[in-house]
């Protein structure tokens, strides 16, 4: 039986792909489709083909990500457009059916009136699309504030700072990642006011580029990390007045960024500390994480370091549950400390550090403490104490 | 021997200690009443002359003075009130040393042990409500039981009906007296879940007490089995000064002197309440996580108005922090109508011994502002020193200085 329906009038859009190259690029954009919005248009995701091959754009209030599928990858094709043009589709839908797809070609076909048929195998799907002119436009960023960095590079500087921003909405700029550049240097600090991590990395652009108060959203930076997992080699960030733009051969991700002033984080690092402890990543966080179990049950998550004679002492108390103690040997210089703090930051910051020994310094038990990589100065973390009675 | 609990109940409390202090009362309907040009004017009690009349409590003072021209209105003096419960609670105390205060006029007493100084148990309770008539002239009712859920179902149930106003209630007699009652006249059943156990064909205490108490634990949980317990006189639960209580909740609501209509005007009030309840939670050494803001509309036609809540970021006891929170809740879901009422809770309760230390070190001086304006408070009284805002029209923190309870001291 023919579907003719499609067929009697002009094609707006034709091509045909390879079926997992559209669901990567599918998926990839779908992190920033949204399903509930205030603007409907964007519950879809735009697809353009032109002669380079296929874009396919999501976006929501916050993120817009644009995947670029080229013709060829290694010689090998990957798209082939019959006719240019482009179309919206419903997002969650779209998406479900090209993962269900039959066969390794899909075939493809938008008639004027909008109507889209996707074909594969023995499977043909008719979609009603959206007009393609109601879609926002990306905004045309100026390249003034450029600089470039490894993908690998930024998603580990992502991964050291961003479980420290504040999650509850009202906290304003703290629920964002700050980035300031500096002679080619990035510093990048998250902090919730009782926590903070700052990293630092060398970047390549002007060495007069000078950044202050961009501050990134923290889910924008989680999603961000999760689009570029597979990417390596170089990305391009470029910041304009509200928004940051991130991009490599084939990926755009656009983030608006926080309005509001960042705190001077400067100012509450401490520079030094009285008591210094030195000892293994790996024995310390399993030994809070141990502590942690008892803890985290009562709520406040609460654990205590006593820290003496080449050790510390790690103790946790939950009244009705019970308690646990155990030792961790360290290398101790100054005066002995006894101090309590959420155990959930320490793990979160433990967590983060590659390297095999941490240095931590501390100024007092009603003052912040600083957790480092013994090997480095760039990647630093800082812990508010809980003042106990 | 078993304990035998007392429930000491006061009739018409209120109403029945203005009598006591002004003796040219005696004979008249008295009823103590709110200010109705301040919206509290609604009768919180009335003597039995008065009641004879058809005046209830909770009735409009408009409406009682239809049922009753002649009624003499008191206004409340809510410290006499708490002095004279206090009173009563020292009485009992001669008794017994197992008190504990229910409410303002009700106070269970475990008279176990008592027998040798005193006397047999009915003998006990009519000493006690002796000496209150002689030293408080009020007139006590008392519920006897063997457990406190069976001495206030005797209380409510036959004493407050009986000329001597004492009644016994034992696991003997109970079949024979609480068991005819109706469903509804059993501790802990309300309108709505009378409604559900009558259509479970659960008329009668009795009828409560005989059913499977599987089927009331599979459709209630652990109220369910309380039902159950309650209707065949089973109360595990001691007296006690300090009933085993733990608070849930520090929360203030306030019926508004006229209707509310600006934003800024409903900025100043719920401020104030965010200092009242961050002051209790700082006394009580508490932190809240969860703020709930509650407004009812102005118009009573249509009722409107909201319960809400969201998660503080982390648990606080600081007026500024609490309030913007509540703040921005309110504006979130208020309709801009005129609201006549405003509340504000705290819950979610941590203690304050252990606290999260800040990064930014005027948010540490602000945690410590708070307890430095409840000493002052404590010392050289509640207006001491308030918020320039309660200083405006709007305010309402210098006229609750002087009440409890929503009426005046």
């Amino acid at each position: 039986m023919e579907l003719s329906t499609a067929h009697s009038t002009a094609i707006r859009m034709k091509l045909n792909i390879n079926k997992s190259a559209l669901v990567d690029a599918v998926s990839q954009v779908s992190k920033a489709v949204s399903s509930k919005t205030t603007i409907p248009i964007l519950t879809g995701i735009k697809v353009q083909a032109d002669e380079e091959g296929l874009i396919l754009t999501g976006s929501n209030s916050d993120i817009t990500i644009s995947v670029r599928v080229p013709k060829k990858v290694d010689d090998k094709e990957q798209v082939i457009v019959e006719k240019t043009g482009d179309i919206v589709l419903p997002g969650r839908i779209f998406g479900d059916i090209v993962r269900k797809l039959p066969g390794d070609k899909v075939e493809w076909t938008v008639n004027d009136r909008l109507q889209t048929i996707i074909r594969s195998e023995q499977a043909e799907f008719q979609l009603n699309g959206l007009d393609p002119e109601e879609y926002p436009r990306l905004p045309k960023l100026p390249r003034e504030q450029v600089f470039t960095m490894p993908a690998d590079l930024l998603k580990s500087v992502i991964r050291q700072t961003v479980f420290a921003v504040a999650t509850n909405e009202a906290r304003g700029v703290l629920t964002g990642v700050q980035w300031q550049l500096e002679s080619g240097i990035l510093t990048c600090v998250a902090t919730d006011s009782h926590r903070l991590s700052r990293r630092q990395v060398k970047v390549e652009g002007s060495e007069d580029l000078v950044l202050k108060n961009v501050v990134i959203p923290g889910k924008s930076m989680n999603e961000l990390a999760k689009t570029l997992a597979d990417s390596s080699g170089y990305v391009d960030m470029i910041v304009a007045d509200n928004q940051i733009l991130i991009k490599n051969n084939h990926l755009e991700f656009y983030s608006r960024l926080l309005e509001g002033v960042y705190p001077d984080t400067n100012r509450v690092i401490p520079k030094s500390g009285e008591t210094v402890l030195i000892t293994s990543t790996k024995e310390l966080l399993q030994s809070v994480e141990r502590a942690s179990l008892i803890t985290r049950e009562g709520r406040d998550n609460v654990i205590k370091w006593t820290i003496n004679d080449g050790k510390v002492q790690v103790t946790s108390t939950a009244q009705d549950i019970g308690s646990v103690t155990e030792e961790v040997i360290a290398k101790v210089t100054g005066p002995d400390l006894s101090i309590s703090f959420n155990a959930r930051y320490m793990m979160e910051a433990l967590r983060s550090i590659d390297s095999d020994s941490i240095r931590i310094q501390f100024t007092g038990v009603m003052t912040p403490f600083i957790i480092q990589p013994a090997d480095r100065e760039d990647s630093l973390h800082l812990i508010v104490p809980i003042r106990t009675r | 021997m078993d304990s035998i609990i007392l429930l000491v109940d006061i009739q018409s409390f209120y109403a029945s200690v203005e009598k006591a202090h002004d003796p040219t009362l005696q004979h008249l309907p008295v009823a103590v009443s709110g200010d109705p040009q301040r919206r509290s004017g609604i009768i919180l009690a009335a003597c039995p002359i008065a009641k004879s009349y058809g005046i209830q409590t909770t009735d409009t003072l408009w409406e009682a003075k239809k049922k009753c021209p002649e009624l003499v209105v008191v206004r409340p003096r809510m410290q006499v009130y708490l002095d004279t419960s206090i009173q009563l609670t020292q009485i009992l105390e001669r008794f017994s040393d197992q008190v504990e205060p229910y409410s303002i006029d009700e106070q269970f007493i475990d008279i176990k042990g008592s027998e040798k100084l005193f006397g047999p148990p009915q003998t006990i309770a009519k000493k006690i409500q002796e000496t209150i008539r002689n030293e408080l002239r009020l007139h006590a009712r008392i519920g006897m039981g063997p457990n406190k859920v069976l001495a206030k179902m005797a209380c409510d149930n036959f004493a407050k009906k009986l000329e001597n106003g004492i009644f016994w209630l034992t696991h003997h007699n109970m079949k024979q007296y609480l068991w005819p009652l109706p469903i509804e006249r059993m501790f802990g059943v309300g309108r709505r879940m009378s409604r559900h156990l009558r259509q479970m064909g659960i008329r009668t205490i009795g009828e409560l007490a005989t059913f499977p108490v599987e089927r009331l634990k599979k459709r209630w949980g652990i109220h369910g089995n309380v039902l159950w317990m309650t209707a065949n006189g089973i109360d595990l639960s001691p007296v006690s000064r300090t009933t085993f209580y733990q608070q849930k909740s520090i929360g203030h609501h306030i019926t508004l002197p006229r209707d509310y209509r600006t934003a800024d005007e409903i900025r100043v009030v719920l401020l104030e309440l965010s200092e009242e309840v961050c002051r209790r939670a700082r006394t009580q050494h508490l932190m809240g996580q969860t703020i709930h803001v509650s407004c009812r509309g102005a118009n009573f036609d249509i009722p409107t108005g909201f319960h809400r809540q969201s998660t503080l970021p982390y648990p606080t006891n600081q007026t500024m922090f609490a309030f913007q929170h509540a703040w921005d809740l309110f504006l979130r879901h208020w309709d801009e109508q005129p609201i006549r009422s405003l509340g504000i809770h705290l819950s979610k309760l941590v203690s304050d011994h252990k606290m999260q230390l800040h990064l930014f070190e005027q948010e540490n001086k602000r945690m410590k502002i708070g307890y430095v304006m409840d000493e002052i408070k404590r010392r050289f009284g509640d207006t001491a020193i308030l918020r320039a805002i309660s200083l405006t029209p709007a305010g309402q923190a210098l006229d609750r200085a002087k009440k409890i309870g929503g009426h005046y001291k």
